[in-house]
C-alpha cells in the first residue's frame, strides 16, 4: 500500500517536473539572439574610426539584463572560441530587450567591439556560452548578400530571417507601425462584450475552482468533526459541549462596535488604574548589558 | 548712489521671491482643486467617510496643488524631487501589493471557506468592471484608458492604483480619488439598488449560522489560493501573491511578528504614502479635464452594476437553491471588495427590515471574495490590454 502510494508521489513529481521543464525560460545568457548582420558595408553604419565594416548584430530577448561578457563570438564552429568577449566592461551589459553590435572588421586591438575575424558570405557565426561549449545561437550567412542591405530576423528573436527594408543596428528590425495589444483587442470587440465574457468567464473560473475545493475540503472537515464529537460524547457521556452561533457572535461583534463608535471621543470620568503587563524579552532586557556594580 | 542700487537689489529680490511663490502661480484650477481637499478632509474627519485614505488624499490634494515655478524639483511629476520619489511607489506599482500584504495578515477568510459558494458572489459582483469598460469605449476613451477606468468597479483602491498605472498612468490620479471617494459613498451609493432590486420575502431570508472552520482549513486556503487563481491569471501574481502571503502569515499562527508588522506598521506606512502621492498627483493641469469628470461618471456606474451584479446573481442562484439553503441577497452588494463597508452596508439595510437577522458575517463572505475577484479581474485586464 505505501508502496503504491510512493509510486503515485513520484509519478506525480516526474509528471510536474516535465511539465516545468518543457518551458524553462533562463532569463540568462541562452535568450541572446544573432540579431541583424551586415557583410558588405560601403555606405552603412559607421564605426568608432569612421570605417564602413561589416556588423553584427546581438539582441538580448530576455526581460532582465543580460551579460555578454565572457561569451565566445566566431565564424568557424569547429573554433567556437575564436573571439573571446571581455568580461567586466559596462559596455557588454545589455539591458532588457535591448542590442549591441560588433563590428568584424578583423582589429581586435581597436576595442572589444571590433572582432578577429571578417564576415564572409556561406559562413557560420555562432555565438557560444562561457564554457565553450554550448551553443546559444547561430546563422549561416546566405549567399549572395547585397552591399548596405542587412540580413536579420523579420521580427526581433524570432525564427524568420531576411533581407530588411531598412537597417536598424542596434535597434527593432521591425519598423512597421505598431498596433497595441488593447487596440488589437478592440478591432474585434469595440462594445466591450467579448472583454465582458471572456473576463468573466475566467474570474467565475477562478473563484469556481475555489468553490469546488473548499466544497470538497469542507465535506471532509465536518466529517471529521462529527466523528471526533462522536468519540468526545462515548469518552464523557455527560459533559454536553455547545458554542455560540454565528448569528449571536455577530450581534455581540456589532453590539460592541456600535457601543465602541458611541463612545468614541467622550472623555470617562473615571479613571481606571491598570497595572501593563509586559512580556519578558531577551532582545530589550538591560540585565544582559548591565555590569554588576562593584562592593 | 549705494543706497539706491542697495534698494534696487532689494525690490529686484523680492520681486524674484515673490515670482516663486505659489500666490503668483496659483490658478483658478489650482484653487478649486484646493476645495475638493479640504472637502475631502472635512468629510473624513467630521464625517469619518474612509478616513485612513481620505486624510491623506486629502492633505496630497493640497500638496499637490500649492503652485510653484516649474523646475524647482518639487512637484510629485519633476524628476528627482522628493515626492517624485515617493510617487515611483505609485507609478511602478510598488505600494499596492505591500497593502495587500496588510490585507492579507487582516482578513479573516473563515466566512468565505464555511461557506465556499458566497465565492461565486464575489466573482458576479465583478460585472461593474466590465460593465464600464464597455461604456467606457463607447463613451470613447481609448482601450487602455477604458480598462483602468473600469476597475474603479472592482470597488479596491490599491487594485485600481496598480492597473492604472499600467494601463493609463495619466489617469491615474483621477481613477484613485474616483476609487476611494466612491468607496468612502458605498453606505450612500449601495442601499437603493439593494433595495430595488429585492422584495420583502427576500430581505428577510434568514441564513444558516456558519459552520466553524477549522485551523488546518484556515492555513490550507492562501495556498490553494494562490495556486488555483495565479495559475488561471499569472498578471494577477503581485496582488494575489502578496494577498495570500499575508493571510498564510495570520492563519500560521507561527509568525505572529511577521503578521502584525504586515497588518500594522507596514500597511499604515503605505497607506500614508500611496495617500498622500496619489492626492499630490491630482495637480489641477492634470486632472480638471473632462476625462476626470468622465472618469467620476464612470466610477459611479461601475459601483452600480456591480452592486446589481451582485444582487442580481443570489437572486438567481436562490432558484436552486432549497428552502433554508437560501442566501439573503441583500449579501449581493458585499460583492464589491470594499472591506468592510459593503459587508457593514448589508448589515444596515438587513437590520432596518428585521432587527435580528445579522447578515454582516455572510456579508464578510462575497466582501472578500471580491478581493479576490477584484484581483484576479485585474489580471485579465492586464493580460488582454497590458
Amino acid at each position: 500500500m505505501l508502496k503504491n502510494k510512493l509510486s503515485i508521489l513520484k509519478l506525480i513529481v516526474l509528471v510536474v517536473l516535465c511539465v516545468g521543464l518543457r518551458n524553462v525560460n533562463a532569463q540568462s545568457a541562452m535568450d541572446l539572439r544573432i540579431n541583424e548582420i551586415l557583410v558588405h558595408n560601403d555606405s552603412n553604419y559607421v564605426d568608432d574610426f569612421g570605417e564602413h565594416s561589416a556588423w553584427i548584430e546581438i539582441y538580448n530577448s530576455a526581460f532582465n539584463s543580460v551579460n555578454v561578457g565572457g561569451l565566445y563570438l566566431t565564424d568557424d564552429i569547429t573554433n567556437p572560441t575564436k573571439y573571446y568577449i571581455p568580461k567586466g566592461q559596462p559596455i557588454t551589459l545589455i539591458p532588457q530587450e535591448s542590442y549591441i553590435v560588433f563590428w568584424a572588421d578583423n582589429e581586435p586591438d581597436r576595442g572589444i567591439r571590433h572582432l578577429n575575424f571578417k564576415l564572409q558570405e556561406s559562413k557560420t557565426i555562432c555565438l557560444f556560452d562561457s564554457n565553450g561549449k554550448t551553443l546559444i545561437d547561430s546563422v549561416t550567412i546566405k549567399s549572395p548578400q547585397k552591399t548596405d542591405v542587412t540580413y536579420g530576423r523579420l521580427e526581433d528573436g524570432e525564427a524568420k530571417w531576411g533581407f530588411l527594408e531598412k537597417s536598424t543596428p542596434g535597434a527593432n528590425n521591425d519598423t512597421k507601425p505598431k498596433v497595441s495589444e488593447a487596440d488589437k483587442f478592440v478591432k474585434f470587440d469595440p462594445s466591450g462584450i467579448g472583454m465582458a465574457l471572456i473576463a468573466m468567464s475566467v474570474v467565475f473560473t477562478g473563484l469556481a475552482l475555489l468553490y469546488l475545493f473548499f466544497k470538497g475540503l469542507g465535506l471532509i472537515m465536518t466529517k471529521e468533526a462529527r466523528r471526533a464529537e462522536k468519540l468526545l460524547k462515548i469518552s464523557s457521556p455527560g459533559v454536553i459541549k455547545q458554542g455560540l452561533s454565528g448569528e449571536v457572535n455577530a450581534a455581540i461583534v456589532m453590539a460592541l462596535y456600535l457601543y465602541g463608535n458611541e463612545m468614541h471621543d467622550q472623555e470617562d470620568p473615571v479613571i481606571t488604574m491598570t497595572k501593563v503587563s509586559r512580556t519578558y524579552s531577551p532582545w530589550s532586557s538591560k540585565i544582559y548589558g548591565l555590569r554588576k556594580s562593584p562592593r | 548712489m549705494e543706497n539706491t542700487s542697495f534698494f534696487t537689489f532689494i525690490i529686484d529680490h523680492l520681486g524674484q521671491f515673490l515670482e516663486y511663490t505659489a500666490f503668483a502661480n496659483m490658478t483658478i484650477g489650482h484653487i478649486v482643486m484646493i476645495m475638493i481637499g479640504l472637502a475631502f478632509i472635512y468629510l473624513a474627519i467630521s464625517r469619518e467617510y474612509e478616513p485612513m485614505l481620505l486624510v491623506p488624499i486629502g492633505f496630497g490634494i493640497l500638496v499637490g496643488n500649492i503652485a510653484f515655478q516649474p523646475g524647482s524639483e518639487i512637484g510629485v511629476y519633476e524628476s528627482g524631487s522628493v515626492m517624485n520619489y515617493l510617487y515611483f511607489g505609485v507609478l511602478k506599482g510598488v505600494y499596492p501589493p505591500l497593502i495587500f500584504l496588510g490585507i492579507g495578515a487582516m482578513t479573516d477568510f473563515s466566512a468565505l471557506i464555511s461557506n465556499p459558494k458566497l465565492m461565486l458572489v464575489g466573482a458576479a459582483a465583478q460585472l461593474g468592471i466590465f460593465g464600464a469598460y464597455g461604456i467606457a469605449l463607447a463613451l470613447g476613451y481609448s482601450p487602455s484608458e477604458a480598462g483602468a477606468i473600469a476597475i474603479i468597479g472592482g470597488a479596491d483602491g490599491p487594485t485600481a492604483i496598480f492597473v492604472s498605472s499600467r494601463l493609463a498612468p495619466e489617469l491615474m490620479g483621477a481613477i484613485a480619488v474616483s476609487a476611494y471617494s466612491y468607496m468612502a459613498l458605498v453606505p450612500v451609493i449601495q442601499p437603493p439598488f439593494m433595495k430595488l432590486l429585492t422584495n420583502s420575502k427576500e430581505r428577510l431570508i434568514r441564513m444558516k449560522p456558519p459552520r466553524p472552520v477549522s485551523k488546518q482549513e484556515k492555513i490550507i486556503f492562501p495556498i490553494a489560493g494562490l495556486l488555483l487563481t495565479c495559475f488561471l491569471v499569472p498578471s494577477g501574481l503581485p496582488l494575489l501573491a502578496m494577498l495570500f502571503l499575508g493571510n498564510l502569515l495570520k492563519e500560521s499562527t507561527v509568525t505572529k511578528r511577521l503578521a502584525d508588522t504586515a497588518k500594522g506598521p507596514m500597511i499604515d506606512i503605505v497607506t500614508i504614502l500611496i495617500g498622500l502621492t496619489v492626492g499630490a498627483s491630482t495637480q489641477a493641469s492634470n486632472f480638471l479635464t473632462m476625462k476626470s469628470l468622465g472618469i467620476f461618471f464612470l466610477g459611479a456606474l461601475a459601483f452600480a452594476i456591480a452592486t446589481i451584479g451582485g444582487v442580481g446573481f443570489v437572486k438567481i442562484i436562490n432558484l436552486f437553491l432549497k428552502e433554508g439553503n437560501k442566501i439573503n441577497p441583500l449579501i449581493g452588494n458585499a460583492g464589491v471588495s470594499a472591506v468592510p463597508a459593503s459587508a457593514r452596508v448589508s448589515q444596515v439595510v438587513g437590520l432596518s427590515y428585521d432587527k435580528t437577522n445579522h447578515l454582516l458575517m455572510h456579508a464578510m463572505g462575497p466582501n472578500v471574495a471580491g478581493v479576490i475577484g477584484s484581483a484576479v479581474a485585474a489580471g485579465v485586464l492586464l493580460s488582454f490590454l497590458f
